[in-house]
């Protein structure tokens, strides 16, 4: 009798956990990115931040070496990549620069946004997140910076991701990685749009909705398209294209894009002041 | 440890969290991190039974969900079901042989990582892609790994707590 007594008590006490916790979520869910949760959220963010910060000075040289092993025998063959890709993309900018002006002029013309011209703030990458199913980084900046809800962040290299979640001192960044993660861009040499999809894993990303009649080499840089209502503004630098089939009897072609961003190694980007429209 | 022991608990759970954001968030097997705070319901399971393993998964699901873009919450209901998953099977199996943690820490690890991305895509997160198994079963082995360490961390943190509690339901 005392152990049916007693594991009906657990089964209670069972029960009581699990309502709680599809309370909160169900909460979480519904109140979007406002309300009393979220506060509760960021609240913990900022009261954890310089634990974690302290936490992470004294690990960085084990995770640092836990990084780099294996790393060592690549190093000479990307140092000569590097160089190549270097003289190449000297010779590219030069091209580039005039025709840049032109465009920056034109599109000034047409109140269009571009990248290039925007405002932005540095930010330090504090951590990865926490867990196996989301890809996404913390920044070591909040709303003290002007930071919100939206913002692209980019580096040197081209696009990184968008904020997703903002505290006062920190937040969190969606990287273009993540399976929910949507860019809408454009092929540069044909100038046709796609949507660019996260696949979950740090392999190429799947770029979407190019029918079988464009033309698209291997090689071809893909830059965010700034569509009206789009999440991005106009001409960030994505990545390039890697691999294309198509089958005859397929709408799309398949196409993998490379990201021209080390998603796994950073360590500084820069947050442009942007907000998406509509 | 001349501890006291109302400390030991959010102590641990504090070195849990600095643990699973910091050291193990950089260490990754293809690109997939050990959760620590999976381990954590799990030991609670194994050293304290179902409804002390459920109360354990809670908290450190909730404190882990604090950290993660997915809605507050889901890591806390997967996490509390595995603690209590891993009490009931366990209760009287304790204290057998040193390799019983070990593989309960594995199986329920790589359950709970199942169990945490059905009930997301349920919740509309796309989560049950191919990486699925690769997940599961890196999550399985790590905390394998570090089963014998997380179990007798988590039992130390529930110290008195534990103390006269009979372990066999």
């Amino acid at each position: 009798m005392a152990v049916y007594r007693r594991s009906r008590r657990n089964r209670f006490f069972l029960v009581l956990l699990a309502l709680t916790s599809v309370t909160v979520l169900t909460l979480d869910y519904r109140g979007g990115g406002d309300g009393a949760l979220e506060g509760i959220r960021s609240t913990a963010h900022d009261a954890f931040a310089p634990l974690q910060s302290a936490a992470d000075w004294a690990v960085s040289p084990i995770s640092g070496f836990f990084n780099s092993i294996g790393d060592f025998g690549d190093l000479k063959s990307e140092n000569a990549r590097l160089r190549r890709e270097l003289d190449e993309a000297r010779a590219e900018a030069i091209r580039g620069a005039d025709a840049d002006r032109e465009r920056q002029g034109l599109l000034q013309l047409q109140g269009l946004d571009y990248a290039g011209g925007l405002d932005s703030v540095p930010a330090r990458v504090v951590s990865t997140a926490p867990t196996n199913f989301q890809l996404t980084i913390t920044l070591d900046r909040g709303t003290d910076a002007k930071l919100d809800v939206g913002m692209p962040v980019v580096t040197a290299a081209g696009l990184v991701g968008r904020i997703t979640e903002v505290s006062k001192i920190r937040s969190t960044v969606l990287l273009i990685t993540d399976p929910q993660s949507n860019v809408g861009v454009r092929l540069a040499n044909s100038g046709e749009p796609g949507v660019l999809r996260g696949s979950g894993t740090r392999n190429p990303l799947p770029l979407d909705l190019i029918t079988n009649e464009i033309p698209v080499q291997v090689g071809e840089p893909v830059v965010t398209s700034g569509l009206e209502r789009g999440l991005f503004p106009a001409q960030i630098p994505v990545g390039r294209v890697r691999n294309v089939t198509s089958q005859p009897s397929a709408l799309q072609k398949d196409i993998l894009i490379e990201p021209s961003v080390d998603l796994v190694r950073l360590e500084f980007v820069r947050v442009l002041l942007w907000r998406p429209t509509g | 440890m001349r501890s006291d022991p109302r400390l030991r608990l959010p102590v641990m759970f504090i070195a849990a969290l600095l643990l699973q954001t910091t050291v193990l968030a950089r260490i990754r097997f293809f690109g997939v991190m050990p959760d620590f705070m999976l381990l954590v319901a799990v030991a609670g399971g194994i050293t304290a039974g179902p409804t002390r393993g459920a109360t354990l998964g809670f908290a450190s699901g909730m404190l882990i969900d604090l950290f993660l873009p997915t809605p507050l919450g889901l890591s806390a209901l997967v996490f509390t079901l595995v603690g209590y998953g891993v009490g009931v099977a366990n209760t009287g199996v304790l204290r057998s042989a040193w390799y019983i943690p070990v593989l309960v820490a594995a199986g329920a690890s790589a359950a709970g990582v199942v169990l945490y991305a059905l009930v997301g895509s349920v919740l509309g997160e796309p989560m049950v892609t191919g990486h699925l198994i690769t997940i599961a079963a890196v999550v399985g082995v790590s905390n394998a790994v570090m089963a014998p360490v997380g179990v007798r961390f988590v039992d130390w943190s529930l110290g008195s707590l534990k103390a006269g509690a009979p372990l066999s339901a």
